[in-house]
């Protein structure tokens, strides 16, 4: 990995600081009962997590169209840009291509800092992402065409694919991509008998390490799907888990997915009202200026004649003479 | 997939066969199509294997190296996988051709052992906090003939089955430092525990149905397969009779390829029925495995290797 | 000459070979089933694989109105040496090796056959033990052939390296590994061997001049060998091949 020479790097058999502090030094099971007791007081506030998604389009102008989703403190932004052609290639390809990045920025995740080169878990996102949305667009309509998406993890808190998933998909609708449906995504971890929707980061990294004296459920479910034509587009579980488990947490995402739709559905409408007002404003502020145009046309014209009837005068006394 | 070429009537001709319960060489939707396996073939390498599912051909090398365990996992050792798609299975594959392929491979083998409940990465500390043994698992693709994802976890785990640790004889403290002394005795090594070690079955959704092990033109005339990674049963993997209690397969990771999508009644069925073909999977490779075992320890095996 | 020992007191080489023997080779044509060609070769513990596709319309880039295109890779398996490799291929080890590959089948190969064409060759070294590069070349034969392409003659490769016999110079033929890394000279010939034509020759570390002619024709001696070795290697296959055919017919 090439040395990032504009900070100042530790011996090489250095290590964090934090590595002894005693919030590190926790066992798993010190871990666990801090979070079950944390999650009981977020339980009497009783949220629930559909609604905890906040999303935006039209945040970046460079870009053909773009989101921005929050979901609790994990935040992402998508943009998407114009089809182009593909670039090297020998084949004709009929249909559209859609290529994904993810990035995260490098003060994203809590733990340590994310060195700016794009590593394995980077590649792997970007590849689920791709195989997330790739269904829900009409790729016949730009052959030979690839269209470009990046998402950027400003904060990661967990289920990060899942935000990812969300700005992509409202991206591409802002972009006006044409697409079958549209397209949500929700995560979930289970521990044991847990079950945590739209988990944080701290649930995330439980679930996956988990204990492995004990024999029990434990793992990450991501799920996308098009909830009006009711398929799944994309399913990534890690971990392991009992077939019965899964399909429970099968059920639950779905639910989820489709509570999420209207909420994505109004900030699409909230959208598309955005862009006509706005289209009216350009429309009327272009009418004035025509007007005020039209003006001084004719106040030039008037001008004009004047000047060559004087003109006009002034040749025929020149011819008198 | 790469290679294969098929015209629209040969597509229409398997996605028909397929919903009758026929493919194209005489397999039912849930059989496999021959194996060869082979384990022991590179000699650089720990432990190695080399599967041939028809016309899929993988080569499989463990190498395994001394590295510093990871801070926040002190007492875990490390397991790398890589995946080289070589030329030589097709011309698309040359120079940077591969990549994407590779990449897919990889982060679904890691993914599926990823679980503490698939492969223990506790057996590869050798002294907590300071030094552990890194597991380079190198996946050599040398012909595709579809069905990748299954043929290289079958020889992946076949080649742990192989991969031999130099026991540590002693170790001197030294400051900070250790010294760590390997036995030179090739026969002074311990096997890995690889009983519960995840399958991965790749189910190919041709027009209605699901069927496992598509061939490279099966493959062409899908859109979506999903990949089910299950853990194994370490009662294969055992001769003697000390029977430990019977684990329940459990899914270790699940993803899905391809660009299309599912339904989630097909995806769950699919999923159950990936985890039967696991489990006879993980029976068959038991027994081959055990069965070259017995091979090598009585001096009787005849090392094939490419030239059969 | 100050390098090491490479002969014992009784005349044998460190891995028991005379200085004149080559080590075993058994190869394989025909192992896979997909390329138009491919071959598998062994030599002692140097194990490696060729493909051919080919020949098929060149790339743009690459075309040419002379004669084919001859496109070689060399790759070696992450695990084919003793300390693991990052990459497959890319590296200026393996950059050089594939352009030293194009120099020996281009010379081989009836290149004016095809024009417009590409022919490619693909390398996959599964274990290094010394000799990669000769290896490489004659498995790449055995694919050509296989593939049934048009060759002028078999273009077959072999080392040579330099030892003392007591003082007395005494030149080693294909050189292992062990060899290889003590340090001596070491003379790869790529050559035609039926036609007398050197494809590719080169030389690392010193050699005396007076040497030389003892080095090269012993290295050339290897290369006849080793036609020899293949010949027979592919009038076996195609016996096999023959008789196989004739029993479906029937």
């Amino acid at each position: 990995m090439p040395l990032d020479y504009r900070r100042f790097n530790g011996p090489d058999d250095s290590v964090s600081y934090k590595r002894f502090t005693p919030d590190f030094l926790k066992s798993y099971e010190e871990l666990l009962g801090d979070l079950l007791e944390k999650n009981n007081l977020k339980d009497e506030q009783a949220s629930d997590e559909a609604q905890r998604v906040f999303a935006e389009t039209d945040t970046i102008s460079q870009a053909k169209g773009s989101a921005y989703v929050e979901i609790k403190n994990t935040k992402v932004v998508c943009s998407v840009f114009d089809p182009r052609e593909i670039p090297h290639q020998n084949e004709f390809s009929h249909l559209g291509q859609i290529y994904c990045e993810v990035k995260f920025a490098p003060f994203s995740c809590s733990s340590q800092r994310r060195p700016p080169a794009p590593d394995a878990e980077d590649k792997a996102l970007s590849e689920a992402l791709r195989q997330a949305i790739e269904p829900a667009v009409c790729r016949h309509l730009f052959p030979n065409y690839q269209i470009d998406v990046f998402a950027y993890i400003i904060e990661n808190d967990g289920s990060c694919l899942a935000a990812a998933i969300n700005a992509a998909g409202l991206a591409l609708t802002d972009a006006a991509v044409p697409m079958y449906d549209l397209i949500t995504a929700s995560s979930m971890a289970i521990l044991d008998d847990k079950m945590f929707v739209v988990p944080n980061e701290e649930e995330e990294e439980l679930a996956m390490k988990s204990q492995e004296s004990k024999d029990i459920n434990h793992g990450v479910i991501t799920l996308s799907m098009l909830s009006e034509l009711s398929q799944i587009t994309s399913f990534i579980q890690i971990g392991s888990l009992e077939t019965d488990c899964v399909i429970k947490a099968m059920d639950i995402l779905e639910k989820e997915c489709k509570e999420l739709v209207p909420n994505i559905q109004k900030v699409v409408v909230r959208n598309v009202i955005k862009n006509v007002k706005r289209q009216q404003i350009l429309h009327e502020s272009a009418k004035e200026m025509e007007e005020i145009l039209d003006e001084k046309y004719n106040l030039w014209q008037k001008s004009l004649k004047a000047k060559s009837y004087l003109c006009f005068s002034l040749s025929f006394f020149s011819l008198l003479a | 997939m790469a290679g294969s070429l098929i015209s629209q009537s040969e597509q229409v001709f398997i996605v028909h066969g397929v919903e009758n319960d026929f493919r194209s060489d005489g397999r039912s939707s849930i059989d496999y199509r021959p194996m060869e396996l082979e384990t022991d073939v590179v000699s650089h390498a720990s432990g190695s294997a080399r599967l041939r599912l028809a016309n899929t051909d993988i080569l499989v090398g463990v190498k395994t190296e001394i590295d510093v365990p990871k801070p926040e996992t002190p007492g875990l050792g490390k397991i790398e996988f890589f995946v080289d798609c070589s030329a030589n299975a097709t011309p698309e594959f040359e120079g940077r051709g591969g990549e994407q392929l590779a990449n897919t491979i990889s982060s679904t083998m890691q993914r599926a052992y990823y679980s503490p409940q698939a492969f223990n990465l506790k057996q590869l500390c050798i002294f907590e906090g300071k030094q552990c043994w890194k597991l380079y698992v190198d996946i050599l693709i040398l012909e595709c003939g579809g069905n990748l994802c299954d043929a290289v976890s079958l020889a992946v785990k076949a080649a742990l089955f192989n991969t031999r640790l130099p026991c540590v004889k002693a170790a001197l403290m030294d400051g900070g430092n250790i010294d760590l002394q390997l036995s030179d005795d090739p026969y002074d090594s311990k096997q890995l525990d690889i009983g519960t070690a995840p399958l991965l079955v790749t189910l190919c959704k041709i027009g209605t149905k699901c069927v496992v092990d598509p061939s490279a033109e099966e493959e062409r005339c899908s859109v979506i397969s999903l990949v089910v990674g299950v853990t194994g049963n370490p009662n294969f993997y055992q001769t003697d009779d000390n029977v430990i209690p019977d684990i329940k397969c459990k899914c270790s990771t699940i993803s899905m390829n391809g660009p299309g999508s599912l339904s989630p009644k097909t995806l769950k069925s699919a999923i159950e029925q990936g985890i039967t073909a696991a489990n006879c999977l993980d029976n068959a490779l038991g027994d081959a495995l055990l069965r070259e075992k017995d091979e090598i320890s009585y001096l009787k095996k005849h090392s094939y290797g490419f030239l059969k | 000459m100050p390098g090491p020992d490479l002969l014992s007191s009784q005349g044998l080489r460190l891995d028991g070979r005379r200085p004149n023997e080559l080590r075993r080779i058994r190869c394989k044509l025909g192992v896979f089933t997909q390329p138009d060609g491919s071959a598998y070769l062994e030599q002692g513990n140097t194990k490696v694989l060729a493909a051919v596709y080919g020949p098929h319309q060149a790339s743009k880039s690459k075309t040419s109105t002379e004669g084919v295109v001859v496109n070689c890779q060399y790759s070696m398996a992450t695990f084919s040496t003793g300390e693991r490799k990052n990459r497959p291929r890319g590296d200026r080890k393996s950059q050089e090796m594939s352009l030293h590959l194009r120099q020996s089948f281009t010379a081989a190969i009836k290149t004016e056959l095809y024009p417009r064409s590409q022919i490619d060759i693909y390398i996959e070294v599964l274990q290094a033990d010394g000799g990669a590069y000769c290896a490489s070349v004659n498995a790449g034969t055995l694919a050509l052939i296989d593939a049934g392409i048009p060759l002028k003659a078999y273009v077959c490769a072999c080392t040579a390296s330099m030892a003392w016999q007591g003082s007395e110079p005494e030149p080693l033929v294909d050189v292992g590994h062990v060899e290889e890394a003590a340090g001596g000279v070491c003379l790869t010939v790529s050559s035609l061997p039926s036609t007398g034509n050197v494809a590719l020759l080169e030389l690392s570390h010193k050699l005396h001049m007076d040497y030389y002619d003892m080095v090269m024709s012993r290295a050339m001696q290897g290369c006849r060998d080793i036609e020899v070795i293949l010949d027979r290697a592919v009038r076996e296959h195609l016996a096999e091949g023959w008789t196989k055919q004739d029993t479906i017919t029937i």
